[in-house]
């Protein structure tokens, strides 16, 4: 697809990294030379300098033709305006990102006048991010797939675990009989598919899919399904911050905010008037344990500052924290941290870019690619994929038992209808299923890349250079 | 520095080459002639290619690693390119065949051979072969066909596309690569259909067409274009040099209809401007040359196109030419094609924007507090750009100066030595004297030949990928 995204920031560029991966035509239009010159540095994409508002700079990247303009640049107003002007121009799709809560409001309204297809919030969904990690705590993070029906949690095994130190085949029936599947082990760094004969480790990070519920009991078994979160502690008062506040709010959890401008905390009062809000330096241990930081079920750190908050965030930890989510916007940081046990880290760029290229995936589909969505796991060492069955899927109504699979990759869930399925030897594809498929390192477009054999094979040849 | 994956790289372009020289082992076995020289050079790069794209290495490619590669690449096929002539035997030495293999890649045109007729069909195939594929850039050509080069295959290109500034046609450097071919391949098919109409054989038309593709000039007529003696043909090889001296940029905005852009190139304008001018000039200086203006304007316009796209073919023989027309000659080699051409020289963008950056700066000496920007095409032109164009500027000069003197040690005059220097740097191919359009480089010493055969590919490279390759900086680890 011909893709314009304009303006090379955060988001901007990430998308413009991924879509570019994925052999879209990527030009990308910012008035800013630097940010420009890093993107046709590091990336395969065409360049465009100029404002994204004019017709001008928008016709030399071509939109008369274009299939879908991303607008992510840091003003509203550009994004809006450029969407119309794309769109007047002939671009087919236009996504625009806008954070102003004011325009939140009567968006509906917005796009409709605007012509905007697609409206993303970064903050608003950061929050929603957090939101679900929130609600279950036992889970590091959570994917889901086939609209919420399916998900995917990753879980860190502590000493005790009951199926730590024994082989997954030795597992009890009780186990078995749920409809649930370990797709992938994270073992410091190293990410493996486990088979049968795997045994999981006290510090392993292990990966379910399955439907909600399985994966409720299945945590249940664990025993880390005790406490249900009622008392938040967050920590700064931006924009995510009053979203997430808003959520919670709402579904009666209550709510400890400290944000250090004055001015900030009196609106924070204004709007949630049963929050505790304190106006006070949220680095400060001492103002931390003051506020009986220990006291509460979930830590949230969502100040401006990547490095404080991943600091603040392992002090929670240390204080026993059972769930601890924390905002770093930068991908190097979050590694660095992961290997320290903080497993929630949440990145508004990053929930944004996928949030995108879930809809750039989406409208491949209608032609004639199949990849539905896609998430990265474990760090990024497996990705998880949504494909739906096409007509011109291979090996229809074959039953699996018979039929090779790549190395590395491993069919997860298959949903048919009403129905979800956690293949067995028996089981088979049929048109219009929607399988869900993990694959070590990634690689695979299209849903005939998982068989092991050499026709359609569409991976690019060097593969074994990553 | 990730040598692994630059000796991946340097094995990936071997097997390109490899698979280039099936066309002249072809014509060496349609005219019978032996096809030894070929399938030896055919066995051994594709023996090498495959050893070296068997390496397995890590994926991390940065500018440094995409220069080194370049300078590196373009080393070793000049080296390659030789093997042919070495394995036919019909030259006198190997470092002969070297520079006749570095002055073919790298589009120079310079040769140092006495009787050209006297060679086999397939060896001189080869030989203007090679202007056609380092015309257009072997990697460009291997980023086309071979897509797993890399994510980040444009600091290849970049290294290779001449021009101050680098820009794609589409988004994808593949796509870009492909576009590039397709309109190189089908300009250089209607040369040789032009060509064949004017009467010339059909496999001298081919001769003639991938030399002026590339800008290269070696010909298989002793007496080059000159040889045919027909306006004819002589008209349409500078229309075509000409043509292949333009920014492919501009065919491609004109191919998708942009025509208002496309001839809105300041650059385009100043080529045609220069060539009119000289063209013009030099006629009315040779009136005492020739008979009358007709006749001097045929033979200067060909001499003119000829150096100024740094293609190198001849139908006069402009070492008689007054001083004044030879002097011009020498200044439109220094100044060469346009960006993103084919051609060689400094390029007239860089010499267009040196001219504007000139001005700008007598006249902050009267005003010190004015602000002025460089712009071409309507368009600033940063700092940095300016910069590196100065920087290009000086360093060619230098480079042209240290050779220079080097080749001085053979003994010749100024002006042989002088020329000789400028002419490899540039890639124009004949210089002033003894190695004018009637002459060749054979009387060099062997040092001299070495030197030159480098200087074509630091001016084919503009400069910095062989610097690079030559800088301590480059290879260290830390």
């Amino acid at each position: 697809m011909d893709i314009i995204i304009v303006g090379s920031g955060k988001v901007g560029f990430s998308l413009a990294e991924q879509l570019a991966l994925e052999e879209h035509n990527v030009t990308v239009i910012d008035d800013d030379e630097d940010s420009l010159r890093r993107a046709a540095d590091q990336l395969d994409v065409m360049t465009v300098q100029g404002n994204g508002v004019s017709a001008a700079s928008l016709r030399e990247a071509g939109a008369n033709s274009a299939d879908l303009l991303v607008a992510t640049t840091n003003s509203d107003e550009v994004n809006m305006v450029c969407c119309l002007t794309a769109k007047n121009l002939g671009t087919g799709y236009t996504v625009a990102r806008i954070r102003n809560p004011e325009y939140n409001s009567n968006i509906a309204e917005l796009r409709r006048n605007l012509k905007i297809d697609m409206v993303i919030n970064p903050e608003n969904a950061t929050a929603i991010e957090i939101f679900r990690l929130l609600r279950f705590p036992a889970a590091a993070n959570i994917e889901t797939f086939c609209r919420g029906r399916v998900e995917l949690m990753g879980v860190r095994l502590q000493e005790g675990d009951f199926i730590v130190g024994k082989p997954l085949h030795a597992l009890s029936s009780q186990v078995k009989k749920l409809s649930l599947l370990f797709c992938a082990a994270d073992r410091e760094g190293q990410v493996s598919i486990p088979n049968g004969a795997f045994v999981p480790q006290a510090g392993d990070k292990l990966y379910l899919i399955g439907q909600p519920e399985s994966l409720d009991q299945f945590f249940r078994l664990l025993g880390r399904n005790a406490h249900k979160v009622k008392q938040v502690f967050l920590l700064g008062g931006g924009k995510v911050s009053l979203y997430l506040a808003k959520i919670l709010d709402s579904v009666g959890i209550r709510l400890k905010i400290v944000e250090r401008g004055e001015e900030r905390c009196r609106l924070i009062s204004e709007k949630f008037p049963r929050a505790t809000v304190i106006c006070g330096d949220g680095t400060d241990s001492e103002l931390l344990e003051s506020e009986n930081l220990a006291g509460c079920d979930a830590f949230v750190a969502l100040t401006d500052r990547d490095e404080d908050n991943l600091i603040i965030s392992l002090y929670a930890m240390q204080q026993g924290l059972p769930k601890v989510v924390t905002k770093c916007n930068r991908q190097n940081y979050a590694g660095i941290v992961r290997s320290l046990g903080l497993d929630s880290v949440v990145s508004p760029k990053f929930i944004t870019a996928s949030h995108i290229l879930h809809r750039v995936r989406g409208m491949q589909n209608s032609q004639g690619s199949v990849m539905n969505s896609l998430h990265r796991i474990a760090g990024g060492g497996a990705e998880a994929m949504e494909f739906t069955v096409g007509p011109t899927t291979r090996n229809l109504g074959v039953p699996l038992k018979g039929l090779r699979l790549r190395k590395g990759v491993l069919l997860a869930v298959i949903v048919r209808g009403k129905d979800i399925i956690i293949p067995e030897g028996n089981s088979y594809l049929q048109e219009e299923d929607s399988v869900i498929i993990i694959a070590r390192g990634g690689g695979i477009l299209d849903l005939n890349d998982i068989y092991e054999d050499e026709a359609g094979f569409t991976s690019p040849a060097g593969g074994g250079e990553r | 520095m990730n040598i692994k994956l630059v000796l991946k790289l340097v094995g990936r372009v071997l097997l390109v080459e490899a698979a280039a020289l099936v066309l002249p082992l072809a014509v060496a076995l349609l005219y019978g002639e032996d096809p030894m020289p070929f399938l030896l050079t055919i066995a051994i790069m594709a023996a090498c290619g495959f050893g070296l794209s068997a390496l397995r290495a890590k994926r991390q490619f940065f500018t440094r690693e995409g220069f080194i590669a370049v300078g590196l690449i373009w080393i070793i096929t000049g080296l390659v390119g030789a093997l042919p002539f070495l394995f036919s035997g019909t030259f006198a030495s190997p470092i002969d065949c070297i520079f006749e293999s570095c002055s073919g890649f790298t589009t120079t045109g310079a040769s140092i051979l006495t009787d050209i007729e006297a060679m086999p069909k397939g060896i001189l195939f080869w030989r203007s072969f090679t202007h056609w594929l380092g015309g257009m850039g072997v990697l460009v050509l291997a980023t086309a066909i071979v897509p797993s080069l890399g994510i980040r295959s444009h600091y290849l290109t970049q290294a290779e596309t001449p021009g101050p500034v680098f820009s794609k046609l589409v988004p994808k450097q593949s796509q870009t690569s492909k576009i590039l071919y397709s309109m190189y391949c089908a300009l250089t098919g209607a040369e040789v259909i032009c060509l064949k109409l004017a009467g010339m054989p059909l496999y001298d038309a081919f001769i003639h067409a991938f030399s002026s593709a590339g800008t290269g000039g070696f010909s298989n007529r002793n007496a080059s274009v000159g040889a045919y003696n027909s306006l004819a043909i002589e008209m349409i090889i500078t229309v075509f040099i000409l043509l292949f001296s333009i920014n492919f940029a501009v065919y491609f905005l004109i191919l998708t209809r942009r025509w208002r852009e496309a001839l809105r190139s300041d650059e385009l304008r100043f080529f045609g401007c220069v060539v009119a001018g000289t063209t013009l000039v030099i006629s009315l200086a040779n009136l005492g040359v020739y008979g009358g203006i007709w006749e001097s304007l045929r033979y200067t316009v060909f001499q003119v196109a000829s150096l100024i796209s740094t293609t190198g073919f001849a139908t006069a023989d402009f070492v008689l030419w007054p001083q004044f027309s030879q002097l011009i000659l020498i200044l439109i080699m220094f100044c060469g094609a346009c960006a993103g051409s084919t051609g060689g020289g400094m390029k007239c963008s860089r010499i267009l924007l040196l001219f504007r950056v000139i001005r700008r700066g007598v006249r902050r000496i009267a005003h010190p507090r004015a602000v002025e920007v460089v712009k071409l095409d309507g368009k600033v032109v940063d700092d940095s750009t300016v910069h590196s164009i100065l920087l290009f500027v000086g360093g060619y000069l230098l480079i042209i100066f240290a050779a220079a003197l080097f080749i001085s040690l053979d003994g010749g005059s100024f002006s042989v030595s002088f020329s000789a220097a400028l002419t490899c740097v540039s890639n124009v191919g004949p210089g002033l004297e003894v190695i004018g359009p009637t002459g060749n480089f054979a009387a060099f010493s062997p040092l001299s030949k070495g030197i030159m055969s480098l200087c074509m590919i630091i001016g084919r490279l503009e400069i910095f990928p062989i610097l690079v390759l030559f800088s301590p900086s480059a290879w260290r680890r830390a």
